[in-house]
């Protein structure tokens, strides 16, 4: 059995295939699988270059992005003349960055002052908060508004662990439970999954694996104590409260999609729709129109998101092989696999990935197994009722892998840029997988699948 | 010998030519932000950056930043952990938390962060 289950994840990952039915449903010609070599170098330049060649890196890292990405574009223009995979994924990458833009403004312009001492006890009580916000304004959105009052709050005893543990449950793990939580899950909403399936199908997952994390964040937060004598008012403070009608716009706005709302009229072919357009004008406007003192006080900046925008660029660009050939290799192995195969490969590959297109090509492949097409949003639905397990198995590794490393989701680079601005040193990439990610979340994890996915 | 306290009180400049930053005081440096760079290392052989104190002035080099202005956007500023020469450095009382923010023609707006802003030492 456990022969089977490596075997089965080690095909999934390295098989060489020659054609493919992508999770659109429209045939292509495969990529050779020599074109994941830009996607690996950029993967190990960003993994290595802030350590071991720091200033090339801080200096060059847009160039090499985007020469990798254009390794890939022009491979897929001149060899495999397949423009509509370019397209697929230039919107796909306006739609994330647009996202992302508009809820790290929006939040850089409110203040949050918090007067109160820093306790292993408030510091679970805010991650438990943004855990639970990150469901109604999404993980970047709960991460760019509390990451600088939990800084704040934790001044005089701020540690790389905390703002870790911060990335796991708020910038990942918390947004879980509803579409609007992590971008995969609202993939999985415009195919025909109900809003509300989510937090019915997830919560006794999402529950113990936040109380897990926060049960071993407490034990470690408690033995850093050192000694405080100030007195603290206990205030809290709201500033920029009209940037929060920034983000109820945003949030809004996720809906204004045609595959929702017919009413919303589709740009297409542009790669981009009136959501996006929505959400570059309140960039410009919550910028524009944000307090200077709020935005002096927050130190606010466009080059974590600039940082965001470039990297994702190239990762969006060269990972288009790796998802095709993954795509194939989940469509092909369809029948031999089970939820926990699903769940490995899903949170294995969102760890590294974009972990967008992961789940919609592993939806996709369970359909496969299922004989129901992605495509039907009636069958999507009929999945959701009638093989929950795997469902539950993509939405849950899709979502909580993302904190593995810090490409994993959007925000994870947005924190350790906002914290390193802060004088806040932060591991490196490897640090981060191998004294963080896989000591604490793997057993978690493997937890996870032994208790929910073990079976069938 | 001028100390943080004069500068801040008479509202002196700082200067900026390529890396170098010349601060109208004269202050042991014990950490600096500048962008998303933590500097800790002072050291010559250090490749964040390198200071060195005068008479009258004390000056920097952030060997990365050739140009100031242009790593340090609108509303950021470099912060600075400094110790006036003449205080025992070994006292957190004396360590103070400045800002200094690249204005036009070479010159830094040198203040006293305030609670609002971020800057752990």
């Amino acid at each position: 059995m456990k022969k089977t289950f490596l075997y089965s994840i080690f095909v999934l990952l390295t098989q060489l295939p020659t054609n493919l039915l992508a999770a659109s449903g429209e045939v292509h010609t495969l990529p050779d699988t020599f074109m994941v070599i830009p996607f690996v170098i950029l993967l190990l330049m960003i993994a290595t270059g802030p350590l071991f060649y720091h200033h090339f890196w801080e200096h060059h890292y847009p160039k090499v992005a985007i020469f990798l990405g254009l390794i890939t574009i022009t491979y897929y223009l001149a060899v495999l003349h397949d423009t509509h995979s370019l397209l697929h994924t230039l919107a796909e990458y306006l739609s994330f960055i647009a996202l992302l833009a508009s809820l790290f403004v929006a939040s850089g312009g409110i203040l949050i002052k918090v007067d109160k001492k820093s306790t292993p006890m408030l510091n679970v009580i805010i991650l438990f908060i943004g855990a639970v916000i990150a469901n109604i304004i999404g993980t970047t959105g709960a991460s760019m508004l509390l990451i600088r009052p939990f800084i704040k709050i934790n001044r005089k005893r701020i540690k790389a662990y905390q703002v870790i543990f911060f990335i796991f449950l708020v910038s990942n793990i918390g947004g879980a439970l509803t579409p609007i939580g992590d971008p995969p899950l609202f993939l999985g909403f415009l195919r025909g999954i109900e809003f509300f399936w989510f937090i019915g199908h997830i919560w006794y997952i999402w529950l113990p694996t936040i109380i897990l994390l926060l049960a071993i964040f407490y034990v470690i937060d408690s033995r850093n104590m050192p000694e405080d004598s100030d007195e603290y008012s206990g205030k809290i403070e709201f500033k920029g409260l009209k940037n929060i009608g920034y983000l109820i716009i945003v949030l809004i706005s996720v809906f204004l999609d045609p595959a929702v709302m017919s009413w919303v009229p589709s740009l297409s072919p542009l790669p981009f729709g009136i959501r996006e357009i929505i959400m570059f004008s309140v960039v410009y406007f919550a910028y524009k129109g944000a307090d200077e003192e709020i935005l002096k006080a927050n130190e606010f900046d466009f080059e974590p998101i600039k940082e965001v925008a470039f990297l994702f660029i190239g990762i969006f660009a060269t990972m288009i092989p790796a998802l095709q050939l993954i795509a194939y290799e989940a469509q092909v192995l369809g029948e031999q696999l089970n939820q926990g195969i699903f769940y490995w490969a899903t949170g294995i590959l969102s760890g590294f990935l974009d972990n967008a297109p992961t789940y919609l090509n592993f939806l996709s492949a369970a359909m496969g197994k299922f004989g129901f097409d992605i495509n039907n949003a009636n069958e999507v639905h009929q999945l959701s009722i009638d093989y929950p397990i795997y469902l539950s198995a993509i939405s849950v590794a899709a979502v909580f892998f993302g904190a593995m490393t810090y490409i994993g989701n959007g925000p994870n680079f947005m924190v350790k840029s906002i914290c390193e601005r802060s004088g806040i040193k932060m591991p490196s990439f490897f640090a981060y997988l191998i004294k963080f990610a896989i000591p604490i979340l793997i057993p978690i994890f493997i937890i996870v699948w032994l208790v929910f996915f073990n079976g069938g | 010998m001028n100390s943080i306290d004069k500068a801040l009180k008479e509202k002196k400049i700082g200067l900026y030519y390529g890396t170098r930053v010349i601060l109208p005081f004269v202050a042991d440096i014990l950490k600096a932000v500048i962008d998303d760079e933590i500097i800790t290392d002072f050291s010559p052989v250090s490749d964040g950056a390198y200071y060195e104190k005068f008479d009258d002035f004390t000056e920097i080099y952030f060997f990365d930043h050739e140009d100031i202005l242009k790593d340090v956007s609108k509303y950021e500023t470099i912060k600075l952990i400094v110790v006036d020469e003449e205080d025992d450095m070994f006292d957190f009382e004396n360590h103070r938390r400045i800002s200094l923010n690249p204005i036009e023609k070479h010159t830094l707006e040198i203040s006293e962060l305030n609670d609002d802003v971020i800057f752990i030492e």
